[in-house]
């Protein structure tokens, strides 16, 4: 327990995927102009991660390890993410379309998602049994959504603010990235 | 490797499978996305994003709510399609008056202006407007980076290399006006289609001419063109002193073209001052 706990303090905060990993920088800043957009963002990516780190997990276990091809995960997970997100796409569509909607290009963005891939690459890495994994994936998607949600909100605000004509938009933007940044170095010490 | 290729295989077979499968099983049929996707069909499908919806499948779902968007002029670009535009209008019992609606952008400068110093610096129009309001001698001359260019998703405005001015190709463009915002000299207007002249100037300022001493081709606000129309179709604008046209009245008859001792006017399907 102790170490399911350490595990998603650890993706969610101290290694946190956009902040310390670096991964998934596209989202960060495309999709935190609106807190409602980074809102839906980091649900969808939270989902994908999730499914994607169990099935990539069944993969890992299942088929790679025993044949000894290991190798192989990069191109592997990829085609297994671009697969499910597909269907989950399609299930949505078919069923909820309100959610469909709400979700709307970020599904498929998510396709190509460096985060998610990073995460089920991190699962392999570290050897993670199935809940390890689930765990991780969920701490890794809540700290995606805690930033995005974190920056939105920031940005929605900067609108208001007096900024330099020049600074307007994505380089402010980018400071206050690199200022979120420097807080969660903070977290450090934890794990 | 032979056990990698059939790994690979096997595990996309079954991938393939499974979305074919889930694609049947999944009922097809949702509430309202027939009629959506119905009016998607009409629309472009380039998703230029002009209308403010992020793509053509957006804005559809917008109309099937609100079917007035349509009539706000939104998509500029369905309605250069006469076929397109009346199906639309059947299937959500609208009428819309395209003649009225539909617009084309104009490039309000002939970018005949003198060239006041060498700019090297950052290749967009917006970044040499901010030194010395641009490095012509006319403080509204197009800069001729093509930021407007970049802006269009239907290639319809080009740069003529020979005197650095944009030039909207009536032909190609649709209206949908993107480029109007990407100018930082504002010289970029929707006109309705029928427009038949154009004044390619911008130089609204009574204190000097730029035809003396800043470009050859600027508008000296002499009124002749305004003086000479039979139709009552331009008007004089006084505070900028520049004619505006009344594009309902115009006869098409070019005599303001003609007396225009500049060349400032000129009939916008041949314009006559940017090919020389």
């Amino acid at each position: 327990m102790n170490n399911l706990i350490m595990i998603f303090i650890s993706m969610a905060l101290v290694n946190n995927f956009v902040l310390a990993r670096f991964l998934g920088l596209c989202p960060f800043f495309g999709v935190s102009k609106k807190l409602s957009s980074a809102f839906s963002m980091g649900i969808a990516v939270t989902l994908v991660m999730l499914i994607a780190s169990i099935v990539t997990w069944v993969i890992n276990n299942y088929i790679l390890i025993p044949y000894g091809v290991e190798y192989m995960n990069i191109i592997m997970y990829i085609l297994v993410i671009a697969a499910l997100v597909q269907i989950i796409e399609l299930f949505i569509k078919r069923t909820n379309l309100t959610l469909y909607n709400a979700l709307g290009i970020f599904l498929p963005l998510i396709t190509t998602n460096c985060a998610v891939l990073g995460i089920t690459l991190i699962n392999a890495k570290e050897s993670f049994t199935l809940v390890e994994s689930i765990v991780a994936s969920l701490g890794g998607g809540l700290g995606f959504m805690l930033v995005l949600v974190i920056m939105s909100g920031i940005r929605e605000k900067l609108n208001l603010a007096d900024t330099p004509r020049a600074m307007k938009g994505l380089p402010i933007a980018m400071l206050v990235g690199m200022m979120l940044g420097l807080t969660f170095f903070g977290f450090g010490g934890i794990v | 490797m032979v056990t990698v290729i059939i790994i690979l295989t096997s595990v996309a077979l079954v991938l393939g499978i499974l979305i074919f499968v889930v694609n049947r099983v999944v009922p097809v049929k949702v509430k309202g996305i027939e009629k959506t996707e119905a009016i998607a069909e009409l629309l472009p499908g380039m998703n230029c994003g002009a209308c403010g919806q992020p793509g053509c499948f957006a804005f559809a779902q917008a109309l099937t709510v609100n079917p007035d968007l349509m009539a706000q002029g939104k998509c500029a670009v369905v309605l250069q399609d006469e076929e397109k535009c009346e199906a639309l209008q059947d299937c959500r019992g609208i009428t819309l008056d395209t003649a009225e609606m539909s617009k084309k952008a104009l490039i309000h400068c002939n970018g005949n202006s003198e060239v006041m110093h060498d700019y090297t610096g950052v290749e967009t129009c917006k970044g040499a407007a901010l030194l010395l309001k641009g490095y012509k001698k006319c403080f509204y001359s197009c800069l001729g980076f093509g930021d407007c260019q970049k802006a269009c998703p239907h290639d319809a405005i080009s740069i003529r290399n020979e005197n650095g001015v944009a030039v909207v190709d009536a032909e190609k463009c649709t209206g949908c006006g993107l480029c109007v915002a990407e100018c930082p000299k504002d010289l970029i207007e929707l006109v309705p289609v029928s427009a038949q002249v154009t004044l390619l100037c911008n130089y609204g300022q009574l204190k000097d001419i730029p035809g003396r001493e800043k470009c050859d081709f600027g508008c000296i606000h002499c009124r002749k063109c305004f003086k000479s129309c039979e139709f009552d179709a331009i008007v004089w604008d006084k505070e900028r002193a520049m004619p505006e046209f009344d594009i309902a009245k115009c006869t098409a008859c070019y005599k303001c073209v003609e007396v225009c001792p500049n060349q400032t006017l000129a009939e916008l399907l041949k314009p006559a001052t940017i090919q020389a």
